[in-house]
C-alpha cells in the first residue's frame, strides 16, 4: 500500500506544481490585465457586485438595524448630559434661525434682481447604503440605485447636508459611491469668503487635506469649502466642509456631511455627460475655450455654458475606477 | 467507517465555505468603517494558514483561489494579485506538511508570521512596481500585527469548536492510506 502511495506522489508532485504555477500565472494575468485596462474589469467587477450584494440585504438589514440599536440603547446612559447639550444647542440655533430667515429675504431680494435662474436640471435620485466597502484602505458605500434608476458614472451625491463622493462603477441595480475620504478621491473646491481655489484631495484619513491652494495666507481655519465647479466634474457650489488646521499644520476640511452614518444619499442628477464615440482618441478642450470663470457666485456658475468635451472625458476616467491617471487623457472605452 | 472519514472531508470543506462567505458578509456589513480607524485582523487569511497548516487535504486549491478571489472582487481590490500571493504561501506550507507536522506551535507561529509578512512586503512591492497608490507602510503593517496576534486564537478556536488537529501518527484517510 505504502509503495503505491509513493509511486502516486511522484508522478502528481509535478503535475502539482504545474497546475499550481498555471493558476498563480492565471491570476497574476487577471491582475496585469486589471492595470492595462481597468475598465473593462471594473465593470465586471460591478456586475458581480450587482449580482451578489442585492441578495445579501434580507440578511444585512437584520444585524445592522441590531447594531444601531444597540448604539441607540448605549446613548440612553447619558440621556441627561444630552439634554443638557441639546438645550445649549437650542439657544444657539434660534439665534442662527433669525440671521438665516434675514439673510434668506435678503438673497431673495438679491436674486431677483439680479435675475438669476437656477439650474432647473439639479433633481436627485435618493438611495439607500447598502454596503460599504470592507476594507480599511478603501472608503466607498455601495447604494441601492443603478444604471435602472439613470445613475451614471460622475455624479456628485451628497447626503442631506453636504458632498459625500462622487459616483464610480455602475451595476445594473447598485452604484458604488466613491468617498471624498479616499486616497482616489481629488475634487475642485473653493474656500469662501477668500475664493480661493484649491484640490481636495482623499487620503483615507478622516480630514483630508486641501492641495495647490493658491495663497495659503488667505485661508483661515472655519471658512467654507464648497466645490468650484472646474472642469465640470461636479456642479459649482455644493457644500463639501470647513477648514481646519491638522496637527500636522496642513489646511484640512472637515466634512459637513455625516461620515459616521451614511444611511441615505441622494444622488445628483447634475449634467449632460457628453459620450465618447470615436474609441482611443484624445478627449481635449473645444476649441473656443471661454476664459475661467474667477467669480465664485454659485448661481452664476451653475447657469454657465452646456458640458462640453471635457466633462465627458473627466467623467469617464473617474468611472474607471481606482487607477486614474490624467483627467484630460484618456483612451476611450468602447461604452 | 469509511463513509463517514469521506463524508467529514466535505463537511470540513462546506464549514470552510460558510466561514469565508459569513466573514466576507460581516466585512461588507455598512457599519461604517470611519477613514483613519486602525484596521483590524485579516481572519480569513489567518483561518487559510491555519486549517492548511493542519489538513491541507481539507482546502484543495480551488477553493482557495474561489474565495479569495471572490474577496479581491467584493472588497475593490485589484483582482487576482494578492490571490495569486495566497496560493503561494498556501503552496508553500502545503509542500512543507511533513515539516510543520513535527513542529511545535510556537515555531509554526513564527513561520506564519513570517509568511504573513513576506506576503504584505511582496504585494506591496508590486504596487510599487505598477505605481499603484497604497495605504502607509505602518498603517498596512497595523493588519498584519493584529493577524499574526489573532492566529493562535484562530487555530484554537478551529481546534476547539471545529476539532481541527494535525492528524496523528498512524491516522488512515477514507482510503485506508497513512496521512
Amino acid at each position: 500500500m505504502a509503495k503505491t502511495r509513493i509511486g502516486q506522489e511522484e508522478f502528481a508532485r509535478p503535475l502539482r506544481r504545474l497546475v499550481v504555477g498555471l493558476v498563480v500565472l492565471f491570476l497574476l494575468a487577471l491582475f496585469l490585465l486589471w492595470r492595462i485596462d481597468s475598465p473593462r474589469v471594473e465593470r465586471f467587477r460591478a456586475a458581480l457586485v450587482d449580482a451578489v450584494v442585492p441578495n445579501m440585504e434580507w440578511a444585512s438589514l437584520p444585524v445592522t438595524q441590531a447594531t444601531a440599536m444597540i448604539d441607540d440603547f448605549q446613548s440612553y446612559t447619558r440621556i441627561y448630559e444630552q439634554n443638557q447639550e441639546l438645550k445649549r444647542e437650542l439657544q444657539q440655533m434660534k439665534a442662527w434661525k433669525e440671521a438665516a430667515l434675514q439673510l434668506e429675504q435678503k438673497n431673495a431680494r438679491l436674486l431677483d434682481l439680479n435675475k438669476v435662474r437656477l439650474d432647473p436640471k439639479f433633481t436627485y435620485v435618493t438611495g439607500v447604503v447598502l454596503a460599504d466597502s470592507g476594507s480599511p484602505f478603501r472608503q466607498s458605500v455601495l447604494l441601492n440605485v443603478g444604471a435602472r434608476d439613470g445613475i451614471r458614472d460622475g455624479w456628485a451625491t451628497m447626503d442631506g447636508i453636504g458632498l459625500v463622493g462622487r459616483i464610480s462603477g455602475v451595476g445594473d441595480q447598485t452604484a458604488r459611491v466613491i468617498l471624498l475620504t479616499d486616497s482616489n478621491s481629488r475634487i475642485p473646491v473653493t474656500v469662501q469668503p477668500s475664493g480661493q481655489k484649491a484640490l481636495l484631495s482623499g487620503d483615507n484619513s478622516p480630514l483630508p487635506p486641501l492641495e495647490f491652494i493658491e495663497d495659503a495666507d488667505e485661508v483661515r481655519p472655519g471658512d467654507r469649502v464648497v466645490t468650484s465647479g472646474d472642469g465640470g466634474v461636479f456642479p459649482a457650489g455644493l457644500l463639501v466642509g470647513q477648514v481646519a488646521l491638522g496637527t500636522d499644520k496642513r489646511l484640512r476640511v472637515v466634512m459637513a456631511a455625516d461620515y459616521q452614518r451614511l444611511e441615505f444619499l441622494r444622488v445628483l442628477r447634475s449634467h449632460d455627460l457628453a459620450p465618447i464615440t470615436d474609441p482611443g482618441s484624445l478627449v481635449a478642450p473645444p476649441v473656443a475655450v471661454a476664459p475661467p470663470d474667477t467669480s465664485t457666485d454659485a448661481a452664476e456658475s451653475a447657469a454657465a455654458a452646456p458640458p462640453t468635451a471635457t466633462e465627458g472625458g473627466n467623467v469617464e476616467a473617474a468611472g474607471s475606477g481606482t487607477a486614474e491617471g490624467a483627467a484630460t487623457v484618456v483612451v476611450g472605452t468602447d461604452g | 467507517m469509511g463513509d463517514v472519514w469521506r463524508s467529514a472531508h466535505w463537511v470540513y470543506r462546506a464549514l470552510f465555505l460558510a466561514i469565508a462567505f459569513l466573514l466576507l458578509f460581516l466585512r461588507l456589513l455598512p457599519l461604517g468603517q470611519s477613514a483613519g480607524a486602525f484596521p483590524g485582523p485579516d481572519l480569513l487569511l489567518c483561518l487559510i494558514m491555519a486549517w492548511v497548516v493542519r489538513r491541507p487535504d481539507y482546502l484543495p486549491l480551488s477553493m482557495i483561489v474561489l474565495v479569495m478571489l471572490m474577496e479581491d472582487l467584493l472588497l475593490m481590490r485589484p483582482p487576482g494579485l494578492w490571490t495569486a500571493l495566497v496560493v503561494l504561501a498556501t503552496e508553500f506550507l502545503r509542500s512543507r506538511v511533513a515539516l510543520t507536522r513535527e513542529l511545535n506551535f510556537l515555531v509554526e507561529w513564527v513561520l506564519v508570521s513570517a509568511l504573513m509578512l513576506g506576503i504584505l512586503l511582496a504585494y506591496r512591492v508590486i504596487f510599487a512596481a505598477a505605481f499603484l497608490p497604497q495605504p502607509a507602510f505602518g498603517f498596512a503593517v497595523v493588519q498584519v500585527l493584529w493577524s499574526i496576534l489573532v492566529y493562535p486564537v484562530v487555530v484554537g478556536l478551529s481546534a476547539m469548536v471545529l476539532d481541527l488537529r494535525k492528524p496523528a501518527t498512524g491516522e488512515v484517510d477514507s482510503f485506508g492510506r497513512r496521512l
